[in-house]
């Protein structure tokens, strides 16, 4: 017994890693199709961007990197997909440096090919990818062509519809930070502590228990936690737009929902990890102050 | 009695032809205003004019932007709008700058000039199209004699000269300018009184006690220390530290002899990291065992840089491992490879992000602030313990204002909370 | 010739002084370190001021401190040349000298020029390193794509393994912390997944109770997550920035001088 006790205390972890591997992989092949709860932050935010009117600005910035994809892509799509359902004026940037353009042209390309009536410069603008986010946050509260001058195909802002009138960033409703890093804190000491503008985050899951310390103090008016926080406000997408329903059950692409079937699974064997952990942690201890004794 | 013309014809007139007279006389005046072309001042009476119109500079602001205040008249319709107009005197060449809602009572001109004097005015006009109003009956230019159709408009308010330009000092952050300043002179005050020789307390933090115990550690197996010192570059104060911190290690294995390896992501931190080892093995005296290869630079990418330092550390097998820094995603991996090597681990990270990763895997972790006192703490200079204890006053402050705001907001009083906004 | 005066200012701090104290202090290595720490005091303390005071040659959209800003994304991009050298520097002095791993070197090598190659090509020919604009890749991002990109999340998935991992060994109930630490972890962990629906999945009589029971569980960890951890992250969070702006003090006054290989006494 006390031999199988520190076998198990020390087990070699690859025999962990090939557990993990089966957990992750095989629900990706399976779906299981498990419900998501929503939560109130994430509600939040929902709720928010539904309450903007048709010819507001919502700025989306895409702050994260490829690494975070499977988590921070959902929520930059739905984003994109409820402002665009609601006919609101989208402005897209990228802060992250290596990667942050391409998923701000990938995402854009494969959302605005389900509407085929949007205009680029008109409905919706990309102004590409600027160095230094943090300074550049700041000239926005001045004057955003001071900070672009052109938009990601070198048009002068001036020669873009969508730009009329639209100065800096005071004009802009909302401010949606899709962010794996340090950026979204960015955005909140930069522009929200210093002109006001709302502000929903979209961190990573490691990064979120961090931001719930700025929803509290009422910086932010929303925020989605990781796949889960993704995965929820898919739902709510799906609820209140159903002909959005279908993105979100086809088992071709990769969406939020569907990665959280893996991540159920794994949490699942994680927790009976520590148990079983645990469990012959203190039976071996036991042992031993039985043998001390 | 003198009669006029008038009085001496009506006398003549039968009876009923003055009011036969007056009501046709009325109907045609209304009419004839109706026709008169546009131009001739109407003063419709749902149409008052704004009172207290203002108009200065922005202030604190770097100009190009002018300030208008005004109040509405009361019985202002809703859906009436306040159309605002610039000029340059002495050319008055009206031009709409906007048409403000009924409830707002300011208005930010932009696009001023610096140095150019402007005039504004304010009336009231009335609703739906208020995109071109008629022009004022006595400013118009010469080019426009026509007769332009618009909703009429209430009398005209006009203010003084104004012209905008940069301000010295931003009001609305007056109270971060205070704070800023009562937290230099505590921590100015703490330094002096540090260097006149006061004893400092400093609370025993364990990872920091750790470092010697390290490297010695490390002499005594004949392995290599593996110093980490974040994945960001030097404009992060964290960096800062961990180079301050950096200096003591290296230091320490000058002393020694040990070996020491600095991989490097991010090259502002390589160059700097480089400068604070070879000082660090001058001041010992032991230039002879410092080596060009000691600090490197590897990758800027996250993930390339994470696999080559994992890759050294199981290859290499340091003996004790530094992870002092910023850390992102790659925090866990390095930790964890470092812990499979066997080698003792002392971490250390203000932002809470990643600390939970280092908390579980190393034997080690400086938390927080621990991390920004590990300069004062491992040198124990006056000046640089003065300065920790400057931070440890203003925190105590800052604990004191929570509780004082907690119960300020409990008891209704939400002015306290209004006293540190920051816009 | 732009000769306005913040313009000037910074000419004047960042480059004139600068190269006459190097000058000057080719024979005095005293000045020579001082040089840096004055530097320093300036460029930490402009972007402090141009916070406080609008004035449009410290802040405005022509001022000091946006210059400064510029500035810095020039001196990186050298600062980036000068990692690049040291790359080159220990890599073919491992070849050179056929030290362990040194064919691992002559990858990395060959990645360099080709990436950079691809890249300085992209530049040149004026196609850019995204896409094309018929919708095809330009070399640059075929190899982003095809190499770069996986291998990222390549490493980037290594951290599910190494999460299960470190939970099995870390999360043991060694004292009362330990065992806080564990309950916590174990609670938020089982509330942000449908866990309680995915294990009574094979039980259809037991399937309401799990969802309520998954609600419960839900508010709980919403709860741990808003109440105590927001908390704590405040607290963190406030310390740390107060440890910054003194660290930040002492380095603009000159105090700390570690960074620049200074010690006691220099």
């Amino acid at each position: 017994m006390a031999g199988m006790l520190d076998k198990l205390l020390s087990l070699d972890r690859r025999w962990i890693f090939l557990l993990v591997l089966l957990c992750v992989g095989t629900p990706i092949v399976m779906p299981i199709g498990l419900p998501v709860t929503t939560t109130g932050s994430t509600r939040a935010a929902f709720d928010y961007i539904e309450s903007l009117k048709p010819g507001n600005y919502v700025w989306i910035s895409f702050d994260y990197g490829p690494s975070s994809a499977p988590e921070n892509d959902p929520m930059a799509e739905a984003f994109l997909r409820q402002c665009f359902a609601k006919k609101i004026r989208v402005i897209v940037c990228a802060f992250y440096p290596l990667g942050g353009l391409g998923l701000a042209t990938n995402s854009l390309a494969k959302v605005t090919a389900e509407y085929p009536n949007l205009r680029y410069g008109e409905d919706y603008v990309n102004l590409g990818y600027k160095d230094g986010a943090a300074a550049v946050m700041r000239r926005l509260g001045e004057d955003i062509a001071e900070a672009f001058p052109a938009d990601v195909r070198g048009t002068p802002l001036a020669q873009l519809p969508i730009m009329k009138g639209l100065r800096s960033i005071r004009q802009v409703q909302l401010v949606c930070s899709v962010a794996t890093g340090v950026i979204g804190e960015y955005w909140i000491t930069q522009v929200h502590s210093q002109i006001g503008t709302p502000i929903i985050i979209g961190p990573t899951a490691v990064a979120a228990p961090k931001y719930y310390a700025y929803l509290n103090a009422g910086q932010l008016v929303g925020m989605l936690g990781g796949m889960k926080g993704a995965a929820e406000y898919e739902k709510l997408l799906a609820a209140r737009y159903p002909d959005m329903a279908h993105f979100y059950q086809s088992t071709r692409g990769f969406t939020a929902t569907k990665g959280m079937d893996g991540q159920t699974v794994i949490h699942a064997v994680i927790i009976l990890f520590i148990l079983v952990g645990n469990v012959a942690y203190i039976m071996s201890r036991r042992a031993a102050q039985k043998k001390g004794a | 009695m003198r009669t006029g013309v008038l009085s001496r014809t009506f006398a003549r007139l039968p009876s009923f032809a003055a009011p036969l007279i007056a009501a046709l006389l009325a109907v045609f005046s209304h009419t004839a205003l109706a026709i008169a072309p546009e131009g001739s001042p109407a003063a419709p009476a749902d149409l008052p004019a704004p009172t207290d119109f203002a108009a200065r500079d922005r202030p604190g602001d770097s100009g190009n932007a002018v300030l208008l205040t005004w109040k509405d008249p009361p019985g202002l319709d809703k859906n009436a709008g306040l159309q605002i107009r610039r000029a340059v005197p002495p050319a008055y060449d009206w031009t709409e700058i906007t048409v403000a809602q009924p409830g707002a009572m300011r208005y930010v001109d932009t696009t001023a000039k610096d140095g150019t004097v402007y005039r504004y005015e304010i009336r009231t006009v009335s609703a739906a199209d208020t995109s071109s109003a008629a022009p004022a009956a006595g400013g118009t230019s010469a080019a426009s004699g026509t007769v332009a159709t618009g909703p009429p408009a209430g009398p005209p308010l006009v203010s003084d000269p104004v012209a905008s330009h940069d301000n010295w000092f931003r009001a609305e952050k007056t109270n971060s300018f205070i704070a800023s300043v009562l937290f230099l002179v505590i921590l100015l005050a703490s330094i002096a009184a540090a260097q006149s020789g006061k004893k400092i307390f400093i609370r025993r933090i364990a990872g920091l006690n750790a470092v010697d115990e390290a490297i010695g550690r490390a002499t005594e197996i004949g392995k290599k220390v593996l110093y980490v010192p974040g994945s960001q570059s030097m404009d992060e104060i964290q960096t800062i530290a961990s180079i301050a911190i950096l200096g003591h290690v290296a230091r320490a294995t000058a002393r020694y002899g040990t070996d020491l390896d600095v991989p490097n992501k991010d090259p502002l931190t390589f160059a700097s990291a480089r400068e604070a080892v070879r000082g660090a093995y001058l001041a010992e005296g032991r230039p002879d065992l410092y080596r060009e290869e000691m600090v490197n630079y590897v990758t800027y990418d996250q993930f390339a840089y994470t696999a080559a330092v994992s890759a050294r550390m199981i290859r290499e097998k340091p003996a004790a491992i530094f992870l002092v820094g910023y850390f992102f995603a790659e925090s866990l991996i390095l930790a964890e490879t470092g812990q499979s090597t066997g080698a003792i681990q002392i971490a250390g990270q203000a932002d809470p992000t990643q600390l939970p990763f280092f908390i579980a895997t190393c034997d080690y972790t400086l938390i927080g602030e621990e991390l920004y006192a590990a300069s004062a703490y491992l040198s124990r200079e006056p000046v640089l313990l003065g300065s920790m204890r400057a931070q440890d006053i203003a925190k105590a402050i800052v604990i004191l204002l929570g509780i004082v705001g907690i119960i300020a907001a409990s008891l209704g009083a939400t002015w306290f909370a209004g006293l540190f906004k920051t816009q | 010739m732009n000769l306005e005066f913040g313009r000037l200012a910074l000419v004047f701090l960042f480059a004139i002084i600068p190269v006459v104290g190097i000058a000057l202090g080719i024979n005095s290595p005293g000045l020579r370190a001082r040089i840096p720490l004055f530097v320093a005091f300036f460029a930490g303390t402009i972007p402090i001021i141009s916070l406080y005071v609008p004035k449009k040659f410290l802040s405005g959209p022509t001022g000091m401190s946006p210059r400064l800003d510029q500035w810095l994304i020039i001196v990186y991009a050298f600062a980036i040349l000068l990692g690049v050298v040291n790359v080159l520097q220990n890599s073919t002095r491992k070849i050179v000298r056929r030290e362990s791993g040194w064919p691992f070197s002559i990858v990395l090598l060959a990645g360099l020029f080709v990436t950079g190659g691809a890249g300085v090509y992209g530049a040149i020919s004026r196609k850019g390193i995204t896409l094309l604009p018929d919708g095809t890749a330009t070399p640059f991002k075929w190899i982003q794509d095809q190499f770069f990109q996986p291998l990222q999340s390549t490493i980037f998935a290594l951290l599910a393994f190494f999460m299960a991992s470190a939970a099995f060994r870390a999360f043991r109930a060694r004292n009362t912390e330990a065992t806080i630490l564990l309950l916590a972890g174990g609670l938020v962990m089982a509330g942000r997944v449908p866990l309680l629906e995915f294990l009574a999945a094979p039980f259809p009589p037991l399937q309401p109770a799990a969802a309520g029971a998954s609600q419960a569980l839900g508010k709980l960890t919403e709860w741990i997550m808003d109440t105590p951890n927001g908390a704590a992250q405040s607290g963190i969070i406030i310390g740390a920035a107060l440890g910054a702006a003194s660290m930040a003090i002492r380095v603009i006054l000159g105090i700390e001088r570690g960074y620049l290989g200074l010690g006691r006494g220099e």
